[in-house]
């Protein structure tokens, strides 16, 4: 059993439509994981439930044996970092870490000694007595990220907390969310849309579907070998085409083009995708995982050219970097690279 | 902040109008207050020495100062339910909460009058329940002049704080609790430290409302519980006495320049975001 356990959710918010559907996860102490998906996809949703702010229709939740279904909001003891940040305009930076620490009923002076800790962790001392007026945006997300860690939450729950920071920003932000949740040893729920940040610092990814866990595994083996062709899609795969195991790791594409793939894969019946990234284009056919194209349409991506390319499997897009560009009309073949094939 | 000059164009328009029809009339009506042949605070310190303008003054604030509290007293939570409930349960109990201001303010003491007066609905009912034995005059007092004051300002003190309470983010609630803080908490520490400019407002709102109210104290008080704005009228009206008509608007005047100052010192102590100090 996992250290926090989500058991057949269902929710819907007018009783009609389910947002969430027999949902299950589960996670390991100490662990960070992420919820990764579309808009509209359940991840707040989830994430809402986890905190407590909503309740399932059906189904339960247990963090350290414990169930806390019916545990309501204030006492879960979860740090919770809002993608609005959430501060209280009217306290100071201080307040407002301190503000959990209060209501824990702690004696002043272990709460200063907390508060200051975890501000410098965070590298804040220096604005205790701001106000979060008074910050910039980064500054802001420490703020709440230290006001969610200082009470030592059983569980930290963040609601995409990097979606308001400039592209630099985020990147340093999130080494360091992931610096602090390992030091502290902190289990962590992380919700993104952004695929790249997820990867990053995640344990294990769940990606979600229409209210639904597709895949859930460490970020090496989504990025690898997706299981589904809607997780292929969300993280770059392209070019889905069916194909028929003749024998061993070789597979025969209703056309009767031969592929050679080193996928292990028991399934008669599959289909095949690669990423645009790892096809090549060739001047000559090779009578083995490749087939012929016409160059359709051309587009310029600034370190390579992205090729939509007609064949008999459909289009087929190819992003190639060469000095010398096709152009459009131009016979080519493409050599699909037998480790780079996957089957979903 | 600077203003570009053609901004400032637009505040002319008001600007004439208020001295043309405001500022030059309270002159001509307070010119005289202070002359007698030479300058002179000779009325003023009349007023101040007369215990039954003293007596009426502290009336006046009194019951200006009671009617706020109720408001606020009542106002503020019901202000905090309606902004809990669903958007078709709110619009209707802000059409009820506005309705009273629908109705003619002359129309609104009579209703009190029926409720309140030795044969109205009120001492009937406590008659029939057997509970009084005579029935009381709650009518023409101090008691009247309240309820009927706050029957007046309730809904303006209620909207003003709803429109902040509006203004709150939800998420700020949300992010109490997940810190540990019950309902109740979170309305002390959070919600209501947030709505107080709002309440203050309101509550400043109410109380020049009441401290300049006429018609309410005039059909519900009686000749016994007098306040400022009735002995204003009295004396310019039923005596032709202008000079101390004057007086008295510069004091009412005075005295609601000095509780909006009070009511800002309160209001900035309590909302001190850091917006002036820049980071
Ligand atoms: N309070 C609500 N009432 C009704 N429907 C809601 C409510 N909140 C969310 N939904 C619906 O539930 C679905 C899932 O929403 P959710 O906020 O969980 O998505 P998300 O995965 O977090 O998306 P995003 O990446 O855009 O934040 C959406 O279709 C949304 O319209
Ligand atoms: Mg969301």
């Amino acid at each position: 059993m996992g250290f926090v356990e989500l058991k057949n959710i269902d929710l819907s918010y007018d009783g009609s439509k389910y947002i969430l559907k027999d949902l299950n996860l589960t996670i390991e102490k100490g662990e960070l994981v992420s919820l990764l998906g579309p808009s509209g996809c359940g991840k707040t949703t989830t994430l809402r439930i986890i905190a407590g702010l909503i309740n399932p229709n059906s189904g339960s939740f247990i963090v350290d044996g414990e169930n806390l279904t019916n545990v309501p909001v204030h006492k879960r003891n979860f740090g919770m970092v809002f993608q609005s940040y959430a501060l209280f305009p009217h306290m100071t930076v201080f307040d407002n870490v301190a503000f959990g620490l209060k209501n824990r009923k702690m004696d002043k002076n272990t709460i200063k000694e907390k508060v200051g800790r975890i501000l410098e962790v965070t590298d804040l001392s220096q604005f205790a007595g701001r106000f979060p007026k008074q910050m910039s945006g980064g500054q802001r997300q420490r703020v709440a990220l230290a006001r969610a860690l200082v009470v030592e939450p059983k569980l930290l729950l963040l609601d995409e907390p990097l979606s308001n920071l400039d592209a630099k920003l985020r990147i340093s932000m999130r080494t360091e969310i992931k610096r602090i949740q390992q030091k502290l040893g902190i289990t962590t729920v992380f919700v993104t849309h952004d695929q790249e940040e997820c990867f990053s610092i995640s344990d294990k990814v769940a990606v979600m579907n229409n209210g639904d866990i597709e895949q859930y595994d460490t970020p090496e083996n989504i990025y690898k070998y997706p299981s589904t062709e809607f997780v292929a899609r969300f993280i770059g795969f392209d070019n889905f085409f069916n194909v028929e195991k003749a024998n061993y790791h070789n597979y025969k594409d209703i056309f009767g083009h031969q592929f050679v793939i080193d996928y292990e894969d028991s399934r008669t019946q599959a289909v095949a995708t690669i990423r645009p990234d790892d096809i090549q284009v060739v001047p000559e056919d090779s009578n083995m995982n490749s087939i012929k194209g016409i160059v359709d349409v051309r587009t310029f991506l600034g370190d390579s050219y992205q090729y939509e390319i007609k064949t008999e499997l459909g289009k087929i897009n190819v992003n190639h970097k060469s000095e010398k560009p096709y152009q459009q009309g131009d016979a080519v073949y493409l050599l699909m690279p037998s480790n780079k094939i996957i089957l979903v | 902040m600077k203003l570009k000059r053609n901004t400032m164009l637009l505040l002319l328009p008001g600007t004439v109008l208020l001295i043309l029809f405001l500022f030059l009339p309270l002159l001509s009506i307070l010119f005289p207050t202070f002359f007698n042949e030479a300058f002179t605070i000779g009325k003023y310190v009349e007023f101040f020495k007369d215990s039954y303008n003293l007596g009426i003054l502290w009336r006046t604030f009194k019951i200006s100062m009671i009617v706020t509290i109720i408001c606020v007293i009542l106002g503020v939570p019901t202000a905090y339910f309606m902004s809990l409930t669903s958007k078709r349960t709110r619009s209707l109990l802000l059409a009820v909460t506005l309705f009273p201001l629908l109705t003619n303010s002359v129309i609104r003491s009579f209703a009190w009058i029926t409720i309140l007066g030795k044969n109205g609905v009120l001492n009937s009912f406590l008659l029939s329940l057997n509970i009084i034995k005579e029935p009381v005059g709650l009518l023409y007092s101090e008691f009247a002049i309240i309820i009927g004051t706050v029957y007046l300002f309730l809904p303006i003190l209620i909207t003003t704080v709803l429109g902040v309470l509006d203004n709150i983010d939800g998420d700020l609630i949300e992010a109490a609790q997940t810190l540990g803080a019950n309902y109740f908490k979170s309305f002390t520490k959070v919600i209501l430290p947030l709505c107080i400019p709002g309440i203050l407002v309101g509550s400043m709102l109410v109380f020049t409302g009441t401290l300049t109210a006429y018609t309410t104290p005039q059909m519900l008080g009686g000749n016994k519980n007098m306040m400022l704005a009735t002995m204003l009228y009295q004396e310019a009206s039923a005596l032709g006495n202008w000079t101390n008509a004057g007086v008295i608007a510069l004091i009412m005047i005075v005295v609601t320049l000095l509780v909006m100052q009070i009511f800002n010192i309160i209001a900035n102590q309590f909302d001190k975001r850091g917006e002036d100090e820049n980071a």
